[in-house]
């Protein structure tokens, strides 16, 4: 390919001039018949050989549906992009996809997209041009601005590669340390106690090496970790090893990855590290553990008795046994912790008390591992969590920020009420928002910045979790842009920096930045073979720069087992779990309308909310599926309907987070309800994390009701053999010599 | 059918199924989809509604049942005595079976779902007069019928763009299913063709197959005897036709089993049973 | 007085008088059909189609003798035989003929980037697969058919565009039209190879 016919240029040549012309000319699907003359063809300008009408073209990219940064395979037909494959060549998904990533294309498709620049005159959001909105931004924060630079903040999800290198730039100049990094979807407890006990904030975790794997609520397959397809990857190892993995799942609530598991239980909620030591006690107890831990762990272990443990969580003697049996008959195990024991104001102690488990069980070193990390520091991924959302929120109330910006975040719809996020925001004088979409955060901006899709903007990623290698994803744009009055993040970061700085002057544009930055990356992080021609195009056609990491071996150590149970309260008699599920995520994608009609995993409801209770509590309360009630915690209430089924805790609530948007598009506006406003103000003890799932509430029968919307209609199978079940046992004994 | 041919070609009308019936088989498309690995994620139900261009209903329609969910998950729970559902929820994927005696074909009043030289139950969407005996004889449940004119709001602009120019979008009054992503088999036959060689395992797979993260489900010929799928039917006692013999003694232990095969439709898929361990 | 007219002088007269008939047959005279081929039949009077260029296919046909697949290149290796990008337009119309008024038109999009808004006349509807390179594969390459007379088995679809300017539709294109090309030439007759 010739390079001097660059990607962008070669873009431009391909004549694909707007929104119209490249269906061949019709502009909907028509049942046109046999007529001469009604439709339009629009040839190519001037298209690569390789572009042939009719035939599709593959390009490579990385999704950013969420933080795991896999890699994608775009097709692409006349100029747009069709569908979306999982790039076989990404360490990370292998080729495949979630139901996230192909909903990729409705988020850049999206008939509610922001179009043009907006701001904010006399009280209202009105179009205006980019020279004004660039004008204005240099008017409010340019370097002739005046702006105190400790009082400009930026709030952001994750973010890492190049876009990180911008915005840490940006608010360099500005001499702001405000960077705000918000995810409400995180393992922020987790990472904490792998760097403390293991040295490793995230380790690698070996499914296919290991027995069993124990998880205290870790939905390994949806929301915690990494990337749900790498995991669902690894779980098909481990259960097609020589020995078939089992999984035990223990969470107050079933997620999707309970529904797979062998044994799935439930425990008293916030208990799970009493759980953890009980087991622990009675595997060192025993002599079963395969590494010694000093006197004083005895020591703190010997509370937690068997008979002390059943009573604290509710799990009967023989059940703890039997776990401490299996992780030691069943050795290498995994044992995991996922968001109902870090989102709990113990979170930190439970989720160590559960590290131990590893530690003990000689898991360190084996089934949980080191990964590698990307050389260029400044490049890895910052990793949100819900404490900069609390440090925003206190630092919006206490009128410390004359501006702030926001990209890739929605904090007004993810933020509790008790935070008082959307009045806090009154206080700062100049909000500015890069996005999409008119979510409940751009609309309280008072300047709204268009940015171009994934599908049609260049970046770069660095996941958290590398499984193989450190490896950056590329970002390349599949078609042209959709709407000719957005721009990339990337590109208007750039303009900013050129404000203040003659360094960024030599870039044109963002493209042209990442490819200088690539093409000159050291030879100790990357090692070039060949030409910068060469290499640029293997970076393109493969959408991955392959880097040497650095790995550092696990260094396990034994922190303090400070673990107390957390309390039960007899106003607020039920624990609220605000769960979490791959599809709508954090709810950032219910504006898209296969993740909508796709059915919830446990209770397949779709386009709506519901509260999923155990039948002794709906005996209790009086309610059947689809009746309405009313949940109420210590800081508000919501309403909705109820499901019914045994996969929870009678004393848990799951209400499922992602609806209740009060903007977001046609898709999502005025659906459902948002079990994230009536979360209380409690944190998580070590790490200040906001603990999500301690609220307690009371909940009442609200006497109406409505159809459930759901898929499907019988439950049960009624002896019908639809899906079949055979026990391990016996496929243990055949299946090896088949 | 006169009778003059019935008795000029009895034995080749008399074929078992095993033989291909009355049909000549250029290919017999199947698939392979392990239980014990699927985990609900709905990867391949989405993937399904890119790559096919099928209508997102709404909620109001969605609760007439009239969702147009080629491919969905369906999840059981165990019907137990016990507070929890110990053993998790069992999880199926359901699509069409494109059986081998499909009982969808005899019945149309047209002649719109025939079965194709590739082992594929079709459907022709110009000849549907929509009639829907079809999908109240499929036992599965997997014909969906357009009551509606989706195209007027299931794509607002620019949504539509993402359509797939390799199948149609279907207008009201018309069944429609799925087809094993036929327009994918047809640009495969194509590119052999173009390359002078017969088709082989792995040149492309469905929609779903490509999507699925854990590999759940393995699509490809079962009349070729080194594909994936082929395999694994062999390996599972799985075969073509109606289920006459019986598998050999060790039976239980091999998972391959297909859904409703009391009924003998003759289903391409073959479901491997999920395993659990119960020894826990 | 009659005139004696010799054999020879009949003869030839004869053949002068049947030259005369057969003149303005041959002259508009149908390209002949490959013998390989039994040809589709049906006829459909096509409208006239005005195009955003009035792009003469006579004059690049007829006259410079250009084969169908120069310009409609995708036909051998896609669904659509695809109207020719601009660039290979004014791969020839940046020197030649760039006085005339129709070149000057075509200029003008490409220097501003555009291509013009052709309108289809060949179109079959959406819900109908049809693939242009597997028949220029059966009718041309595979039967050992010179690719230099490629237009007479274009033309058994696509009429007699050597005569034409802009494409006129003289074939009907309807199903019947293919099926009994299908039927008589071993096309495939099952429903799912065309209807999608």
């Amino acid at each position: 390919m010739n390079v001097k016919v660059n990607r962008r240029k070669f873009l431009k040549m391909l004549g694909w001039g707007g929104a119209g012309t490249a269906l061949a000319g019709c502009d909907m699907p028509t049942t046109v018949t046999l007529e001469e003359g009604k439709e339009e063809v629009v040839s190519y300008l001037m298209p690569e050989e390789y572009v042939v009408p009719g035939i599709g073209v593959w390009y490579a990219s990385t999704c950013t549906q969420c933080e795991a940064g896999c890699g994608l395979h775009g097709r692409v037909r006349e100029g747009r992009v069709l569908k979306l494959e999982g790039n076989p060549d990404s360490p990370i998904n292998h080729g495949k996809t979630c139901m996230m990533g192909q909903a990729g294309l409705q988020a850049h498709y999206n008939p509610d997209r922001i179009t043009a620049p907006m701001m904010r005159k006399g009280g209202s959001l009105q179009a205006v041009s980019w020279d004004d909105a660039m004008a204005e931004l240099a008017k409010r924060i340019g370097p002739s601005s005046g702006v105190d630079g400790k009082r400009v903040g930026m709030i952001t999800g994750t973010i890492s590669g190049h876009q990180s290198v911008l915005v840490n730039d940006f608010l360099g100049q500005l001499g702001s340390k405000n960077h705000y990094v918000h995810e409400v979807i995180n393992s922020s407890v987790w990472r904490s106690v792998c760097r403390d006990m293991l040295g490793d904030e995230t380790p690698k975790l070996n499914f296919d090496k290991a027995r069993v794997v124990l998880s205290f609520g870790a939905d390994f397959m949806g929301t915690w970790g990494s990337s749900p397809v790498h995991n669902m990857g690894e779980y098909a190892k481990f259960r097609k090893g020589d020995e078939r993995g089992t999984l035990i799942q223990i969470e107050p609530k079933m997620t999707m990855t309970g529904a797979n598991a062998d044994l799935w239980m439930p425990v008293t909620p916030g208990t799970e590290g009493a759980l953890a030591l009980g087991v622990a006690n009675f595997i060192i107890d025993r002599g079963w553990n395969l590494v010694d831990v000093p006197a004083r762990v005895r020591a703190t272990l010997k509370q937690y008795d068997l008979d002390t443990v059943q009573k604290v969580t509710g799990v009967n003697v023989e059940k703890i046994e039997r776990i401490a049996s299996l992780l030691s008959e069943r050795s290498p195990s995994m044992i995991l912790a996922g968001a109902p024991v870090e989102g709990q104001e113990n979170g930190y102690d439970s989720v160590a008390a559960i590290m131990l488990l590893n530690l003990i069980m000689g898991n360190v070193g084996n089934t949980i591992d080191a990964t590698a990390k990307f050389a260029e520091a400044s490049m890895r991924p910052k990793q949100g969590g819900t404490k900069d959302l609390l440090l925003l929120a206190k630092a919006l109330n206490n009128k410390k920020l004359d501006v702030l910006i926001s990209y890739n975040t929605n904090p007004v719809f993810t933020a509790p009420d008790v935070l008082q996020l959307q009045a806090g925001l009154a206080n700062v004088g100049f909000k500015v928002a890069f996005s999409m979409f008119p979510d409940e955060t751009t609309l309280s901006a008072d300047l709204v910045l268009p940015i171009r899709s994934n599908t049609e903007d260049w970046g770069t990623h660095v996941a958290a979790y590398q499984p193989d290698g450190a490896v950056m994803g590329f970002q390349q744009p599949l078609m042209e842009p959709l709407h000719k009055e957005t721009r990339g993040f990337g590109d208007i970061m750039l303009s900013l920096l050129k404000l203040r700085s003659k360094d960024y002057a030599k870039f044109e544009d963002y493209y042209a930045f990442l490819q200088t930055s690539l093409l000159n990356m050291p030879s100790s992080i990357v090692a070039s073979t060949g030409s910068k021609e060469e290499t640029w195009n293997s970076i393109l056609q493969t959408g991955l720069v392959k880097t040497k990491g650095i790995t550092q071996a696990l260094k396990p150590k034994l922190v303090d087992m400070r673990y107390k149970p957390s309390r039960a309260n007899s106003e607020y008699p039920m624990q609220l779990i605000p769960s979490t599920s791959l599809g709508l995520w954090d709810g950032r994608h219910a504006n898209l309308p296969w993740i909508q009609e796709a059915p919830d995993t446990i209770s397949k409801v779709v386009w709506g909310s519901w509260a999923e209770i155990h039948p002794k509590k709906a005996a209790e309360l009086g309610v059947k599926n689809g009746d309405y009630v009313q949940i109420t915690s210590a800081s508000g209430t919501i309403e909705t309907q109820v499901y019914v089924y045994k996969g929870i805790h009678p004393d848990a609530i799951a209400v499922p987070v992602g609806q209740g948007h009060d903007e977001y598009g046609r898709y999502a506006k005025g659906r459902g309800v948002n079990s994230l406003k009536i979360l209380n103000p409690l944190m998580e003890k070590r790490t200040g994390e906001l603990a999500t799932h301690a609220t307690r509430v009371k909940v009442a029968n609200a006497h109406r009701k409505e159809p459930l919307v759901k898929m499907g209609s019988s439950e049960v199978q009624v002896g019908r053999k639809f899906v079949r079940t055979i026990s391990s046992s016996v496929l243990r004994r055949t299946e090896k010599e088949a | 059918m006169s009778l003059k041919n019935i008795l000029e070609n009895y034995s080749y009308y008399r074929r078992d199924a095993e033989m291909g019936g009355h049909h000549e088989y250029e290919h017999r498309f199947g698939m392979a989809i392990d239980l014990d690995i699927c985990t609900g994620c709905n990867a391949c139900s989405t993937a399904c509604y890119a790559e096919n261009n099928l209508a997102v209903v709404g909620k109001e329609r969605f609760e007439a049942g009239q969702a147009m969910h080629w491919m969905r998950i369906e999840r059981y729970w165990d019907e137990i005595e016990g507070d929890y559902p110990e053993q998790g929820a069992k999880l199926i994927p359901m699509l069409c079976q494109q059986c081998g005696a499909a009982t969808c074909e005899p019945v149309c009043p047209v002649a719109a779902t025939y079965h194709t030289p590739d082992g594929l139950n079709a459907q022709v969407y110009n000849r549907c007069i929509g009639s829907r005996y079809c999908s109240n004889n499929c036992p599965f449940r997997v014909r969906y019928f357009n009551f509606w004119s989706y195209y007027e709001d299931s794509w607002p602009e620019p949504l539509h763009m993402q359509l797939n120019p390799d199948l149609s979008v279907r207008d009201k009054g018309v069944m429609e299913k799925c087809t094993f992503c036929v327009q994918r088999i047809r640009n495969a036959k194509d590119d052999a063709a173009r390359e002078e060689r017969p088709l082989k395992d792995g040149d492309f797979t469905t929609a779903c197959a490509q999507a699925c993260p854990t590999d759940a489900i393995v699509f490809g010929d079962t009349m070729d005897p080194d594909s994936k799928v082929s395999k694994l039917w062999a390996k599972h006692q799985i075969h073509r036709g109606p289920v006459t013999a019986k598998k050999d003694k060790n039976d239980e232990e091999i998972r391959g089993y297909r859904v409703f095969d009391e009924l003998n439709v003759d289903p391409s898929i073959m479901y491997l049973e999920r395993v659990r361990d119960t020894e826990v | 007085m009659i005139k004696i007219v010799t054999l020879k002088q009949l003869v030839s007269m004869s053949l002068l008088a049947l030259a005369v008939l057969l003149l303005p047959a041959t002259s508009f005279a149908e390209l002949p059909v490959p013998s390989h081929i039994t040809p589709p039949v049906g006829e459909h009077d096509g409208e006239d189609v005005p195009q955003p260029i009035d792009f003469p296919h006579n004059r690049h046909v007829k006259d410079m003798k250009i084969n169908c697949m120069y310009c409609h290149t995708y036909a051998r290796r896609s669904k659509v035989a695809g109207i020719p990008p601009t660039s290979k337009c004014m791969g020839c119309h940046k020197m030649i003929a760039t006085d005339k008024p129709r070149i000057q038109k075509l200029t003008e999009y490409w220097e501003k980037g555009e291509s013009p808004r052709w309108k289809k006349v060949h179109d079959v509807p959406d819900y109908v697969h049809f693939t242009h390179e597997k028949h220029i594969r059966k009718f041309v390459f595979d039967a050992d058919f010179p690719v230099e007379d490629v237009q007479q088995v274009c033309a058994l679809c696509h009429g007699e565009v050597r005569e034409m300017t802009v494409a006129e539709k003289e074939k009907p294109l309807n199903m019947g039209f293919c099926q009994r090309c299908h039927q008589a030439n071993g096309g495939p007759g099952d429903c799912w190879a065309c209807h999608k």
